[in-house]
């Protein structure tokens, strides 16, 4: 009889500890989840928040590009390389003295990187032409497109209108003629 | 008690689920507001610019003798003098047709942005040139020069609709 009890007893703190064992095991069990559920989470959006970054980076460098192209072509008429000065008369704003530019397009290697932009291009708008002609000196001033580097406008661009000055010959003299045109400037978007 | 665990285990999993979701969502929609950047059709500097370019044009109506071919500012004044070009051509009409080409080429409406364009020059009450061209939509963007013809002041309004 005491020998029963004693086993019952025993039995009973075995199963006792066969409880206790599981219940921690359910709490290990939960605790796993709950880190694995955390983890994850933090992964997701350190990962999305590193997308972002990223896109902004590359965003804000075209953007960069764009605002010093737009403040360029606002402004570029005015600069000394191209603005018409004095030889026109009076001080003309957005004007851009086309004999200065032909001469200017021949030494534009000394100019690299100087705008930081890939190209600028002046087209003439009015009078319109048929086709599209590229200045050179041999043709000039019966050409419509005045390309600073040789290569093509690649990437976004940007323009502005100028007046497009120039001096025409007329019987031995020579008298001021502007026309309607755009400055383009191009950037590469990155 | 081991039902009961089973339940707040998946109520939990359940919720981090949810927290998981919600957040990747919120993140997309945080990208493309952030990305969502767009560049004006028409800016303000162009319109700017564009009055003062086509003032300097150099038109073929000469004053008084050639080559001295008159700006499109100077043959304002003469229009609104009602004087002739050495030719004998009507100022006016000259400066109605060269101005009427200019915005033709400059501001095409035909499958560009630019939905159409208002050029109003006037001196005093009285209109020297009304140019309308197009549909005149909400978006719009404008610009004044102002000059003195005459003695009177005169405004030259240039708007162009996209």
């Amino acid at each position: 009889m005491l020998n029963q009890l004693k086993t019952k007893i025993i039995l009973q703190i075995v199963s006792y500890g066969k409880m206790k064992n599981r219940k921690a095991q359910l709490k290990i069990k939960q605790m796993t989840f709950m880190l694995i559920a955390v983890t994850l989470f933090f992964a997701l959006v350190g990962m999305f928040v590193l997308v972002i970054k990223f896109s902004d980076i590359r965003e804000a460098a075209t953007e960069l590009e764009e605002r010093n192209a737009m403040l360029l072509v606002s402004k570029l008429a005015n600069s000394p390389e191209f603005s018409c000065g004095g030889a026109f008369d009076t001080p003309r704003l957005n004007c851009i003295d086309a004999d200065k530019v032909m001469i200017l397009r021949q030494h534009i290697e000394k100019y690299n990187d100087f705008w930081g932009v890939s190209n600028i291009e002046i087209r003439k708008i009015y009078p319109a032409a048929n086709s599209e002609i590229l200045c050179t000196l041999e043709n000039y001033p019966n050409c419509n497109i005045i390309r600073l580097r040789s290569k093509e406008i690649i990437g976004a661009d940007l323009s502005n209108f100028i007046s497009l000055c120039r001096k025409e010959p007329y019987e031995g003299d020579y008298y001021n003629k502007c026309e309607l045109a755009r400055i383009m400037v191009s950037y590469e978007e990155k | 008690m081991r039902t009961k665990n089973k339940k707040a285990q998946e109520e939990m999993i359940g919720f981090a689920l949810i927290i998981i979701i919600v957040a990747v969502i919120l993140l997309i929609f945080l990208g493309f507001s952030l990305r969502t950047h767009q560049k004006e059709l028409v800016e303000s500097y162009e319109v700017d610019s564009f009055i003062q370019s086509f003032l300097q044009y150099t038109s073929d109506c000469a004053e008084g003798h050639e080559p001295n071919y008159a700006s499109i500012q100077k043959l304002i004044f003469l229009c609104n003098r009602k004087e002739r070009c050495t030719d004998e051509r009507d100022s006016c009409e000259v400066l109605n047709t060269t101005l009427t080409q200019i915005l033709e080429k400059s501001w095409e409406i035909v499958d560009r942005p630019t939905k159409g364009y208002e050029l109003n020059i006037s001196s005093g009450n009285k209109d020297i040139i009304l140019i309308k061209t197009g549909n005149f939509t909400r978006n719009y963007k404008g610009s004044q020069q102002n000059l003195i013809i005459g003695g009177n002041p005169s405004d030259i309004i240039f708007v162009a609709y996209y």
